[in-house]
């Protein structure tokens, strides 16, 4: 783990993003909670390594909102919850998605200083 | 369980603040730490002490639950809307001059009692930091709030008064209110 580059302290600063972040790790199919945390750090390089008991009420946040569904099942004896996609998650991370590369984009031009991409 | 007295002491902690499945919940990811670290090679007391740290002390699982809970979203969404709704009723009461009204004397400050009483409770349910608790008296409060409603828009249906401007504003404020507290209270009482 990059501890030295890790985000926790600023965690404010990955809040307004974390829904399509975790939205992101469903993307490849259900995972559990603690399967969540751990695809959100690995895809980030380590970077985002949120405490683990923290990602659970977003992820109750995010089925409220109807954006994942989730299951229970029983594995040795512990009773597992699974998340997976909703239709209306799934068009939400596209959305997200575009808006988001649109904004890198124009912040990296500007900091960069490279020239605006023709629009036509 | 993961059969170690830190992992099971720290879960008894949050048992005691949370509702059951979020701590079967919790109780199955930690217990997925724990072991990932026992198989790394740790000592169980040592695997124990590192899930937790990386699962985040009790305090700060709890604050977070707390912030997200659906008994604060909900009471404060009653809350920005209350105003509006009372305000429109309040309106409709003046101009049609609802003393008037052929109405018990008591049933007045009986009402705004019960409007105090939801108030406090989404009050409480809204700014709570620390307690789970506090958060689920929106379920209460919501059912409070559902009742006011009813009672008035029968009131209006069984009284009818003199038609008013305010009662065009009034009525579908209080049916909007209606239907959006009752979508979320299966979510609330559930809780």
């Amino acid at each position: 783990m990059e501890s030295g580059r890790s985000l926790k302290p600023q965690a404010q600063a990955l809040k307004g993003h974390l829904d399509v972040l975790l939205l992101a790790t469903l993307a490849e199919g259900p995972r559990h909670g603690y399967a969540v945390k751990e695809a959100l750090r690995e895809g980030s390089g380590g970077r985002f390594d949120l405490p683990t008991g923290t990602v659970y009420p977003a992820l109750h946040r995010l089925e409220d909102a109807g954006l994942i569904a989730g299951t229970w099942s029983v594995l040795d004896g512990r009773r597992r919850r699974t998340y997976r996609l909703t239709a209306a998650g799934r068009r939400r991370l596209t959305d997200d998605r575009a808006n988001w590369r649109d904004f890198a984009t124009a912040v990296t031009m500007l900091l960069e200083g490279s020239p605006w991409p023709a629009t036509s | 369980m993961a059969g170690n007295q830190l992992i099971d002491g720290y879960l008894a902690g949050l048992a005691r603040r949370l509702p059951a499945d979020a701590v079967d919940e919790l109780a199955d990811g930690l217990t997925e730490t724990y072991l990932r670290y026992r198989s790394g090679g740790l000592e169980p007391d040592p695997a124990a002490r590192a899930a937790i740290a990386e699962f985040g002390d009790a305090d700060l699982v709890l604050t977070a639950f707390v912030r997200q809970a659906p008994g604060r979203r909900a009471a404060w969404a009653l809350l920005f809307g209350g105003p509006v709704v009372g305000v429109c009723w309040a309106a409709t009461l003046i101009v049609d001059r609802a003393w008037t009204w052929p109405v018990p004397r008591w049933l007045a400050p009986a009402i705004g009692v019960t409007l105090l009483v939801a108030v406090a409770m989404l009050v409480l349910a809204a700014t709570g930091r620390r307690s789970y608790r506090r958060t689920q008296l929106a379920a209460g409060a919501g059912l409070v709030v559902i009742g006011l409603d009813g009672a008035i828009l029968a009131a209006m249906a069984f009284i009818a008064p003199p038609f008013v401007w305010p009662l065009a504003l009034a009525v579908p404020a209080s049916l909007a209110r209606l239907a959006l507290t009752a979508r979320v209270m299966p979510r609330l009482l559930r809780d």
